[in-house]
């Protein structure tokens, strides 16, 4: 019997987290001196468990799995427990392709986080805060019920709200607020058509509905009743409602994604979090936008996304290309790296428009590759930052003669996200790349349409290697300290960032050498989704 | 439904249906007498000879405690409470209180029981917070005049307090224009003297004035349009009226009569524009008190408006839903947009709460325009009256839960307002460090007001948005899988208050966020760096506070059933 992994990987980081808060709260500070190490011990502990269940989940130490061939909108280790009866909410969880990776992101980020931020600050509630994080973001991968996919949705505000205000930079109290109001703006449009998409239902028809409204927030429930109302000529809930419901779940995703225009939280979020929120926020977080078109809008509203094909290819293309030209403006090194993180959403917006199984496994591919490149690239510059208390591009130079360590990992981040062949994040692009030349052979679109990702390749490479060379190289022989070190002997980075950097580039190896890893139940996913659109986009759509 | 059982006043069954209310009446009696107990003595006229009768005189030592009465009033006000929550074990029983001729006076229901929970709820929790507030100037005999005029005060509080219950669990209770405009009366005249008794502070005093004088002119104006239904039906009873308005219903005189019934208890609920009295009331007022404008009060304002508008006007309703659905579905509208935005330029925490009272007062509005609405179409509708009921168990479920976490957040301005003054942002500031507890309770009110999940604001804020979206709906998702294709166009514009709310609950997250902000994060005001005042109570009642919205988030099963159960017997128009 597996019903019991929402208890490790959810409930447990929520209320251990939760009770740590509530007992360090309110004590002296003494105490949460006294307490950091503990903590943080305990922390790491719960963490490495939720991983090694996560990693025992994908080599089927738990219960016989076969990720490489779960059908589409079959769910692994799936559980229900009725919660609101009444509504017809349940608490109901499950693993697929979709999510599974998603989830062992999660648990793999979480201890990465925690050992590269060994030495945060406050650390008798920073921790708690960031493993009340990694609950609230699994408990979004894993709930196959709207209620509850929508409490997590917001639940994951809340952390990194805090981590923002009280760890946060200069400006945290703006940036925080303007975080959590333009998310929770646009996620309270995307509850409304959750809602309007719950009455939308024959009333009693679905297994799960409620007994006072006689509809279901079941989500393969939904999936079921929608790919059975898109056969033939009709479609589920007809084109103009699809169209509506379509726009107003799109609108939640997006923000959180983000895409331009909706991006404008996320470099302020990011230049002012602390290292450990940035990680989380840029590796996972963003990933829930991406993560919920899947699950929501594209599984169940085909002819919408058949019809606004063209609104996300140009999205996709703005974000891309704006992305990088806004990366070559920057002299803030994370404000860069932030930008950066839009322009690869724009990869994945763009692999979900080019209507092609590959494009759309190119986008799951860039999602779990984006998190484990991303961390890195803020865990350098928060590594940067720390010691050399400053986050200016050419505020130092000649990095790699005094601090060879945080050099090369810089280095290495940099050639990752940049796509460099053999990491993982050029499988994505090249991915990415390939759906849409068929998308162009095959469905006839302009050639054109290439300029904009072959400019960005360009427009990326000259961001990265240009920060690179101004504050890696250059400097003379002795390098170049920032003006407020000369003097002092420069640090490298610690052994516990050293250790983080090194896991995370094992894994952008392992992943850029054997994608096929998590490839393959991904490629297998997207085909299966596929299939039930098929016919419907050989009938030309709209 | 199980049928109504009349009883007259006074007979068989009188006391068990009336039992809380008669917990108050004894509490009250006991609250005028018990502090005048003492060694007085009575003269027995023609003789010398003087005789103890417990009356006056020197008080008693238990008798002269000025915590007593406080001690009195909770504890009244609690067994009402608990008297309440055990009448809804073996299910409610429907007794209606009638005269010798057969007129319905009082209903006692799933509906009024609920209410009364919320009243009782609320006042208990205040009643009990109000001890570590109210001053006491030593105990003993020993005391100069001046300390024990103040001291007589407690009792004047409680009394006030119990009276209130009273004259709203009447208003829950009325099945007649009369015994509703009693129990309002009774209620609003104890809150104005209530709303003034924090003669501390001059704003206390200015306050109560002013949300006399126009609470007096609101109820006025309600009462004249009361009289004017009279008028028109020649009769008080709301069956009567009923079924005036379904044969003649759209007479103007009734018309306008609705209209101004609307102004009065528009009041109540601080709906935009009447709600001008309401920021003022409520920074005036000290933080209790202000709890209980902002949640038994309001609640009160509700009935008052579902009686009216539902089971007076309602069955007029035709295609289009009631007559007076673009009025409050204007109104909803005016009145949330307006609190919001009034509350986003607001520096003192009380006014917005004030003004976050007004634009929840606006979310209960398109709550009841959509009840309104219900019956908009009959091709899509005939789900005998299922989406009213829904709407309805929402607007009750989100009064229930709203004394939970508005009540609380108010509780904890009570706290600071004794160290001090609340009346800035910044004496917030620093809180975090100087009581976490009391921060994070704030925190936890504040972002459940916004509607964040997994907090009780959350769930009834859904409830509402799902009742509203269920009418506007209508059986649409029936005719949509049977082939129809509908866009927007097709939905009952209801959904676009839906709509409003969802966009005012963003604009809404900025100033509740901004006070989390402040206690966090901001250092503490000059001199107010040390520990907060002492008092358990007020931190007891923050403590339930706390545990309802929490619990009444993750586990609202139980509550919503017994919501329903008051929705349905409130059913005079769709069955």
């Amino acid at each position: 019997m597996t019903d019991w992994i929402s208890i490790p990987l959810v409930a447990f980081p929520l209320i251990a987290s939760m009770v740590l808060l509530a007992f360090v709260s309110n004590g002296n500070d003494r105490m949460r001196q006294r307490l950091v190490g503990p903590i943080r011990m305990a922390c790491l502990i719960f963490s490495l468990v939720m991983l090694t269940i996560t990693t025992g989940m994908f080599f089927q130490y738990f219960g016989d799995v076969s990720w490489m061939n779960i059908a589409f909108n079959d769910y692994e280790y799936r559980t229900t427990y009725t919660w609101i009866e009444t509504l017809g909410i349940n608490w109901s969880v499950g693993l697929d392709a979709l999510s599974f990776p998603m989830v062992w992101l999660t648990t793999f980020l979480l201890p990465v986080t925690i050992i590269a931020t060994w030495n945060e600050k406050s650390g008798a509630t920073y921790f708690p805060l960031l493993l009340m994080m990694g609950g609230a973001l699994i408990g979004v991968f894993v709930s196959l019920d709207l209620f509850m996919f929508y409490v997590f949705w917001e639940l994951t505000l809340i952390p990194m709200f805090f981590l923002i205000l009280k760890w946060g930079g200069k400006d945290r109290k703006y940036a925080s607020q303007k975080f959590f109001i333009y998310t929770f703006t646009a996620s309270v449009i995307m509850l409304l058509g959750l809602i309007t998409l719950y009455f939308l239902q024959d009333p009693y028809s679905l297994p799960s509905a409620g007994t006072m409204t006689g509809r279901s927030f079941s989500i393969p429930e939904l999936i079921d009743s929608a790919r059975a109302g898109n056969v033939g000529d009709s479609w589920y809930l007809g084109a103009q409602m699809q169209k509506i419901l379509f726009v107003m779940l799109m609108i939640g995703f997006l923000v959180k994604l983000p895409a331009v225009p909706f991006h404008t939280w996320l470099p302020d979020a990011h230049v002012q979090a602390p290292t450990g929120g940035s990680m989380l926020l840029a590796g996972v977080m963003l990933k829930m936008g991406a993560y919920g078109m899947f699950r929501l809008p594209i599984s169940l509203f085909p002819h919408a996304l058949y019809h606004f094909q063209l609104a996300l290819m140009i999205i996709g293309m703005v974000s891309l290309v704006w992305g990088a030209i806004v990366c070559l403006g920057q002299t803030n090194l994370k404000k860069m790296v932030a930008y950066s993180s839009v322009s690869h959403m724009g990869v994945i917006l763009i692999g979900i428009a080019t209507m092609q199984p590959m494009g759309w496994a190119a986008a799951l591919f860039m999602m779990f590759a984006h998190g484990i490149i991303s961390p890195m690239l803020f865990a350098v510059c928060g590594a940067f930052k720390h010691h050399y208390h400053s986050m200016e591009i050419g505020a130092m130079r000649g990095m790699a003669k005094h601090s060879p360590w945080l050099a090369t990992s810089m280095m290495f981040a940099w050639m990752a996200s940049l796509g460099l062949p053999l990491l993982a994040g050029f499988v994505a692009e090249i991915m990415m790349l390939i759906a849409l030349w068929h998308m162009i052979s095959l469905d006839g679109w302009s050639i054109w349409w290439m300029v904009g990702p072959a400019l960005v390749l360009a427009l990326t490479a000259a961001y990265y290697l240009w920060s690179m060379q101004r504050t890696i190289f250059e400097g003379g022989e002795a390098g170049q300290p920032p003006e407020n070190m000369i003097g002092k002997p420069i640090p490298d980075i610690s052994d516990s960032e050293k250790f983080a950097m090194l896991i995370m580039a094992f894994f952008t190896i392992l992943f850029g050498i054997m994608p096929w890893i998590g490839l393959d139940m991904m490629d297998d996913w997207t085909k299966q989704i596929f299939e039930g659109l098929i016919v419907f986009v050989g009938k030309g759509g709209a | 439904m199980s049928t109504v059982s009349n009883v007259e006043p006074f007979k068989d069954g009188f006391i068990e249906a009336l039992c809380p209310e008669l917990i108050l009446f004894a509490g009250l009696i006991l609250l005028i007498i018990v502090p005048n107990l003492g060694k007085g003595t009575v003269r027995i006229p023609g003789t010398q000879k003087r005789v103890m009768w417990l009356l006056g005189g020197d008080r008693f030592k238990l008798t002269s405690n000025p915590r007593l009465p406080a001690w009195i009033a909770t504890v009244t006000l609690g067994a009402a409470f608990v008297q309440t929550i055990l009448s809804f074990q073996d299910g409610v029983d429907r007794t209606a209180i009638v005269t010798a001729s057969g007129k319905q006076l009082m209903l006692v229901n799933g509906f009024s029981r609920v209410f009364e929970l919320i009243f009782f709820g609320a006042l208990t929790l205040a009643a009990f917070a109000s001890m570590n507030r109210l001053e006491v100037r030593g105990v003993g005999p020993k005391l100069s005049t001046d300390d024990l005029y103040n001291n007589r005060r407690q009792a004047d509080f409680y009394i006030l307090m119990l009276t209130c219950g009273l004259g709203m669990s009447v208003v829950a209770l009325a099945q007649d224009l009369f015994v509703l405009f009693i129990g309002l009366e009774l209620a609003s005249f104890s809150t104005y003297v209530l709303v003034a008794f924090y003669k501390e502070t001059e704003a206390g005093t200015e306050a109560g004035m002013k949300y006399f004088i126009v609470g007096s002119v609101a109820s006025g104006v309600g009462l004249y349009g009361l009289s004017m239904l009279y008028l028109w039906a020649g009769s008080l009873q709301f069956d009567a009226l009923a079924s005036q308005f379904i044969i003649n219903g759209t007479d103007p005189l009734p018309l306008i009569a609705m209209g101004f019934v609307i102004v009065g208890f528009g009041f109540k609920v601080s709906a935009a524009p009447f709600h001008f009295a309401a920021p003022d009331a409520y920074a005036g007022a000290s933080s209790p008190i202000a709890g209980i404008l902002a949640t038994a009060s309001k609640a009160m304002g509700i009935i008052g408006l579902l009686r009216m508008l539902l089971i007076v006007a309602a069955p007029e309703a035709s295609e289009d839903g009631t007559v007076w659905l673009t009025l409050l579905g204007v109104l909803a509208l005016v009145t949330m947009t307006w609190g919001n935005i009034a509350a986003l330029g607001s520096t003192n925490p009380k006014r917005m709460l004030a003004y976050s009272s007004v634009a929840h007062a606006g979310y209960m509005l398109a709550a009841i325009t959509a009840i309104g609405a219900w019956n908009w179409d009959d091709s899509l509708a005939g789900d005998g009256g299922e989406s009213a009921v829904a709407v309805l168990t929402a607007l009750i479920f989100h009064l229930v839960v709203l004394v939970a976490f508005k009540l609380g957040a108010f509780l904890v301005l009570s706290i600071l307002e004794s160290d001090g003054d609340a009346s800035r942002l910044s004496s917030l500031g620093g809180l975090a460090k100087r009581e976490p507890f009391l921060a994070v309770a704030m925190f936890i009110f504040m972002i459940s007001l916004a509607g964040v999940p997994p907090l009780a604001g959350f769930v009834s804020k859904l409830l509402v948005i799902m009742g509203i979206v269920k009418v506007a709906v209508g059986q649409m998702g029936a005719e949509i899988m049977a082939g129809g294709d509908f866009g927007l166009g097709d939905v009952h514009w209801v959904w676009w208050l839906a709509f409003a709310m969802v966009i005012n609950s963003a604009i809404s997250m900025y100033y509740y966020l901004r006070i989390g902000i402040v206690m966090f994060f901001d250092e503490a005001e000059e001199g107010r760096t040390g520990p907060l005042p002492r008092g358990w109570q007020v931190r007891f009642a923050v403590l339930a506070c706390l545990m309802a919205t929490l619990f009444m988030g993750v586990a609202s099963d139980k509550l919503l059933e017994i919501c329903e159960v008051a929705a349905q017997s409130l059913n005079y128009g769709w069955n």
